[in-house]
Order: C-alpha cells, then sequence, then structure tokens
C-alpha cells in the first residue's frame, strides 16, 4: 500500500511523495521516492537526530556554500562554474534542499537510470534484480557470478570508473570536506560505462562542524577508527572518519574495483577469539595488506595476478597505501595522488590480442615482457611507446622525463600529453589534439589541432599533416610554451 | 579470478516460528508470504546474498529443523502447516543442535561463521514450560546466538520471551499486516548486521527502529 504524501521544504515550497509500506533503510535513514522517481527524500530512522541544530547547520553548509553541484550564482561552492557543477552532478548524488515538514529531512536527487539494475541484468532464476542499485560488491564479490555479461565492463572500464572516484573525493578533499562513510554501499559503479556516483552525502565532515555519528561501513573502516573506538569521541586519542580515513577507504574501493578482491582479507587467522573480535583485529589493529612484501602472514596461495600488474604507477600506490600507510594515515597517498596514478596506468593500457580474453585490456608496462596477466597471451604486434619529457623551468634545452604511453592504432592524443602544464581533470579540454595511427605499414603521428608541432629536422608540421614514427625518433609535439618531446620506442 | 570463497565469512540466520494450531488459516499463510518476502529482500543485498545462510525451525506438537542452514539461492521455501501445541522448549533443543552442528566455529585452522541471528515468532506461551525454561537459561547464558523474540497478539506471553533474550518486540495483532512488517523489519536486521559489524565486538546488537504498532518489551 503506498500513499502520496507532501513535504515542505525549508523555503516553504512544497514536494511530493510516495509513502510505501517498507522503505530502503540505511544505518541512519530511510528513504521515500518521487512520484516520478527523480528525486528521493530522506528522512532519520532516529527523527531525534534530525532535530539537532548542529547536524542541520552541517548539512545547510552541504547544501550551499560546499556544494561543488551547484555553480557559485546559484549558491553553490565558490569559484563552482557551471560546466563544473554539470560535471560533479553527475559523480555525486548531493542534497538539494533540507525538508521541515512533517519532520526534518533531506531532499536528494535520483540517481541515472544505469546505476540501477535491469530485468536483464541476473542470469539466475529466482534472483531479479530490475530496480536494485548497483553497489560496487554485486560486481567486486562471487556475486559477479550471477551478473549478465554485459554488465561487467571490462579491466579499461574498472580502470576509468577508479579515476572518476579518485576525482570525486579529490574535488571533496580539496575543499576540506571527508564523506566519513565511503563503502560498496555508498559509491554506486556502472562497470558498463565506466562510470560511479558517490552517495550519502549528508554525513559529510565538514571543517568546523559538528562531526557526522557514523564510524564507517565493515571492511572499509580506517584500523585507527576501529582501533581507537574504546575511547570516548571527545578523548583526543579517538580517531573519527576524516580525509585520512576517506583515504584508506579510497584505495580499498580502488584495488576491489581492479583485483575485484578485498586488499585485508587473506587467510590469516587469529584463533581462540569470536569471530567478531577476530574480524576486529584482522581489520584494525592486526590488519595485514594480503601483498605485503614484508609479511606473508596474509598472503593467499593463489595470488596470481598482483598489484605489480597493475604497472609501476599503481603498484606504488598500493604499497604506500596497504603497506606503508595501512597503519599511518599520514603516509596514505592523497586522492590527488590517485588521480594522477590512475591517468598515467590508463595511458599504458593496451587492448589484449585474445578474443575471448575476459578483461579486454590489460596495463602494458613491462614491453620486454607484453603479456596479459589476465589470460596469458602474449602481444605479437609491433608496440609503440612514446616518452614524454618537459622543459626544465628556466633551463631552456635542458628535459626530464614526464611520462609516457602504449599507443595502438588511431589512439588519441590530448592537450595533457603535449603541454607539460595541463593535467586531465575535470576541467581539461578533451578536443582530439593528434592521434597515431599505422598507415601502410608505417606508424605516423597525425597532428590534428595542435600548433608548433615539430620534425625531427625542425620543420613545422601543420594540423592535418603528419610526423613518421620510427624507433629513436625525437620531435617537439609544440614548440609553444610548455610543449613537450616526444620520444619514440618501437618494439616487435 | 581468485578462489577467495574460502575466506567469507557466513551469517547464519535461523527463523523459529510457531505453527501452532493457533497459527491456522490466514496467519501461517501470511507467515509463508513473509518468508517469501524476506528471500526476495535479502537476495537484492549483495552483502547479505554473499554472507546470509537461512534455516527454518518450526514448533507446534513437535518441533523440527524443516530447512537447513542454506544459501539465500538455493533456498527453498518449506511447507509450513499449522496444528497442535506449543513445543517451544524443543524448538530451543533444535536450535541448539542445529548451531551445534551447523555453524562453523573458529578453530586453530579455520575461520568461523559470524555469531548467528535468531528470530523467534510466538503467538502463545510454551506448552513445554519446564522444559523452555531449562533450555531458554541454556540459550542465554551459552551467548552462542544473538536472539530476537516476537510476541504476536493478545495471547503471547512476552515474560517467557524474556528468559532467553533481552530483545523482545510485541506486535498487537497477527494481521497479515503486521506480519508482512515483521518480515521486512527482520530483513532491514539481516541487512544491518550483515553491513555494519562496526561496533566493537561484544557491544549491543544494532537492530533498525520496530516498525509502527511495534513495542519494544523492556
Amino acid at each position: 500500500m503506498s500513499k502520496i504524501a507532501e513535504a515542505i521544504l525549508m523555503d516553504g515550497s512544497k514536494l511530493p511523495y510516495v509513502i510505501t509500506d517498507n522503505p530502503p533503510r540505511g544505518g541512519m535513514k530511510y528513504t521515500y521516492f518521487a512520484p516520478d522517481k527523480s528525486y528521493v527524500i530522506q528522512f532519520f530512522n532516529d527523527p531525534e537526530i534530525g532535530m539537532i541544530p548542529e547536524i542541520q547547520d552541517r548539512i545547510s553548509a552541504i547544501i550551499g556554500k560546499y556544494n561543488p553541484t551547484l555553480s557559485e550564482e546559484n549558491g553553490g561552492a565558490r569559484g563552482n562554474s557551471q560546466t563544473l557543477a554539470d560535471y560533479f552532478s553527475q559523480r555525486y548524488c548531493w542534497p538539494v534542499a533540507m525538508v521541515k515538514y512533517p519532520e526534518f529531512g533531506i531532499v536528494c536527487p535520483a540517481y541515472p537510470s544505469n546505476y540501477f539494475f535491469d530485468s536483464n541484468s541476473s542470469i539466475v532464476e529466482g534472483l531479479d534484480l530490475s530496480g536494485k542499485d548497483k553497489k560496487s560488491n554485486w560486481f567486486t564479490s562471487r556475486n559477479r557470478k550471477y551478473l549478465n555479461k554485459s554488465e561487467l565492463g571490462n579491466f579499461m572500464m574498472m580502470l576509468k570508473l577508479s579515476i572518476c572516484l579518485a576525482r570525486a573525493i579529490r574535488r571533496m578533499h580539496s575543499a576540506g570536506l571527508a564523506h566519513s562513510d565511503l563503502s560498496n554501499n555508498n559509491v554506486l559503479i556502472d562497470p558498463k560505462s565506466g562510470s560511479c556516483v558517490v552517495i550519502d552525502i549528508d554525513s559529510l565532515v565538514v571543517p568546523g562542524l559538528y562531526p557526522p555519528e557514523v564510524a564507517g561501513t565493515r571492511g572499509y573502516i580506517a584500523p585507527e577508527v576501529l582501533e581507537t573506538m574504546e575511547y570516548p569521541r571527545s578523548d583526543p586519542r579517538r580517531c573519527l572518519p576524516c580525509i585520512e580515513t576517506d583515504l584508506h577507504s579510497m584505495a580499498v574501493l580502488i584495488y576491489e574495483y581492479l583485483l575485484l578482491r578485498h586488499p585485508l582479507n587473506g587467510p590469516k587467522h587469529i584463533p581462540n577469539i569470536t569471530p567478531e573480535e577476530e574480524d576486529f583485529l584482522l581489520m584494525g589493529p592486526k590488519a595485514v595488506f594480503i601483498e605485503d612484501p614484508n609479511d606473508q602472514s596474509n598472503r593467499p596461495q593463489n595470488l596470481n595476478i598482483t598489484v605489480h600488474d597493475l604497472g609501476p604507477h599503481l603498484e606504488q600506490l598500493f604499497m604506500q597505501a596497504f603497506v606503508d600507510g595501512l597503519h599511518s594515515p599520514k603516509r596514505r597517498p592523497q586522492a590527488m595522488d590517485w588521480e594522477r596514478g590512475l591517468i598515467k596506468t590508463w595511458d599504458m593500457l593496451y587492448p589484449c590480442e585474445n578474443p575471448n580474453c575476459r578483461e579486454k585490456w590489460f596495463v602494458l608496462h613491462d614491453i620486454e615482457h607484453p603479456v596479459c596477466p589476465f589470460c596469458g597471451k602474449r602481444v605479437n604486434s609491433e608496440i609503440v611507446k612514446i616518452k614524454f619529457k618537459k622543459e626544465l623551468r628556466g633551463k631552456s634545452g635542458q628535459w626530464m622525463p614526464s611520462g609516457e604511453l602504449i599507443a595502438y592504432n588511431n589512439y588519441p592524443l590530448f592537450s595533457w600529453h603535449i603541454y607539460s602544464n595541463v593535467f586531465a581533470d575535470e576541467k581539461a579540454d578533451r578536443d582530439l589534439c593528434a592521434y597515431v595511427v599505422k598507415h601502410q605499414g608505417n606508424w605516423l603521428l597525425v597532428n590534428q589541432k595542435i600548433k608548433g608541432m615539430r620534425s625531427p629536422s625542425g620543420n613545422l608540421v601543420p594540423p592535418g599533416q603528419a610526423v613518421l614514427l620510427k624507433n629513436g625518433t625525437v620531435f617537439r609535439l609544440s614548440d609553444e610554451s610548455n610543449g613537450q618531446l616526444a620520444e619514440i620506442q618501437i618494439k616487435g | 579470478m581468485i578462489g577467495m570463497d574460502e575466506f567469507v565469512r557466513r551469517l547464519p540466520v535461523y527463523l523459529l516460528l510457531d505453527c501452532s494450531g493457533s497459527m491456522m488459516g490466514e496467519r501461517i499463510e501470511a507467515v509463508k508470504q513473509g518468508i517469501r518476502s524476506l528471500i526476495t529482500e535479502l537476495k537484492g543485498d549483495p552483502q547479505a546474498l554473499e554472507t546470509a545462510y537461512i534455516s527454518v525451525i518450526t514448533f507446534s506438537s513437535t518441533a523440527k529443523q524443516e530447512a537447513g542452514l542454506t544459501e539465500l539461492m538455493l533456498f527453498k521455501e518449506p511447507e509450513l502447516k499449522a496444528s497442535g501445541a506449543t513445543m517451544f522448549g524443543r524448538a530451543l533443543d533444535v536450535l541448539m543442535d542445529c548451531i551445534n552442528t551447523e555453524v562453523r566455529k573458529s578453530t586453530e585452522t579455520q575461520k568461523g561463521d559470524w555469531r548467528p541471528l535468531v528470530f523467534v515468532l510466538t503467538d502463545g506461551a510454551p506448552s513445554d514450560v519446564n522444559d523452555f525454561k531449562r533450555a531458554a537459561e541454556q540459550l542465554k547464558t551459552m551467548k552462542i546466538a544473538n536472539i530476537i523474540a516476537c510476541a504476536a497478539g493478545a495471547d503471547a506471553d512476552t515474560t517467557y520471551l524474556k528468559m532467553m533474550t533481552e530483545n523482545v518486540l510485541m506486535m498487537n495483532s497477527l494481521s497479515a499486516g503486521d506480519l508482512a512488517q515483521f518480515f521486512a523489519w527482520v530483513s532491514g536486521s539481516i541487512k544491518m548486521t550483515s553491513k555494519s559489524l562496526d561496533t566493537k565486538p561484544g557491544e549491543a546488537l544494532e537492530l533498525p527502529p520496530p516498525p509502527q504498532g511495534f513495542q519494544i518489551v523492556p
């Protein structure tokens, strides 16, 4: 049985919603939908919590001056343009208004339809997933086997949505906000399109305001938070959710997306205590990364694919997050580091030549041993590597390495490949600048719109013309300021 | 890709259902419908689908396990019939046996399952009072499970339920609507437990607030 009710917002406007018998319920709130499902209204399980003025103040700040999904003009975050607001609207399900009647509540936009399963999503009888949220662990746990292959995406899509997540969290953290409960439940993913959306934004930690009540979700809570739970909230030894704990939760999620397993869930076992106590120790004070090179106690026997197969950037980040930083929050990589490392790894993606490869793409980090870690197929084609160099500031003619990529036929180059001062974030120009193509047996770099591209001998290469790529070729991608140098390596 | 199945702890869930004569007719049908919705609801939650294992134990003139501890995807709905007395004490003995044999314990070499969740639904009082008192005492002191007991309707006696657990709920009627709400709440509790085992071990069980019309018995 359902009936339509009307909520009154703080500004006096009215919004209809549908009261259902058993609304979806989380740890803090329950949810009713709009008649047309375009937004949701959430109320607190414990209405008293919604009455606390400090909580209302926090939510009001989140909806207003900290809101990256609204332009500054429209009352959102300072310096936020409409374009950026539109971009981040897709990354978060950010609250838009507060309800004052029938009780305190929050209005959030509904997430886009690609984050809901449909009737074709499940391949087993007796499991109808239509309308269910695409929580991360549908894809990263054994539940994968129940899903239609078309839902699972591939390694490239998982890397793409990891970049989306790192970018969304970097944006939050750069404003001083911490999500405080990043988890499989609060990040919905669509591996089909390689996108993600962060939800449950109302429990953000906002600088200087009353902290939220949540500790997090099992498996994603930072070890120090578990370890210090015994102290009262006001005790200085107590570690509460903050930006550093987000950095643990986010690293766990990215590890799960790329390797389909939990980084701390291994064979390590502590006998003679209850499973609840054991789990507390293994996720808290005694947590060990399953791939810890110095401590094999939690390492599964059949670890065929490891962080090493993800290339040097991600290997280093995961070691920093789960070896150096697991019990030392300050040593965890920042969201910005993850965003950069993931993007550098994106440039090393290579299509697996095995048409039946489950993942279709892998990180080609070692051109001497170009083997897909997922299916074991060795690359037979010629491999083109472009090494970028940037000019040292104030030292004309002195160049230092600034990145590299593995190209293949029809490989696109963007402004961040051409200029050393462009970063591939949400602000970067995404127009095609140039592309690598194999034409009549030769590798060419075709200029699409770069000013000042120079051939190896120094001649201008205008848009529409190309540079022939040979092993050892060196040329300026652009001779304008910050234009990079490209050095070609061809193997095979 | 990688066989991590061995590291997944199961969350055993036992439903202890009163199928005595007073449950006959519309009530037992509502219970069956409730189990069906519960399973469907849990299957839609990835965490529950991966970890929750369900078993049904009924009690009337006898007590028996209708369905052994089974993962959700393989769970078959038991044939429930209502008749006879309320051998509640026997049911607690069956429960303790089942937990003993079915729930994996932590050993030197093996990780154990989560502490079982037991949901009890009764509309009366035990016919086997002495057996009940002994078994309830045993359950309470051994602390082998988190038990949530629900007394349904005017004839249910909560004093007995209090002997086996601190978590006692009361619902005033046994209408189909109330029973549906009870099972929805059970599903919410299972999802919550399988999700946020984030309080320190040994702390009180976190449960969602009971539905309207249900009271927590202090």
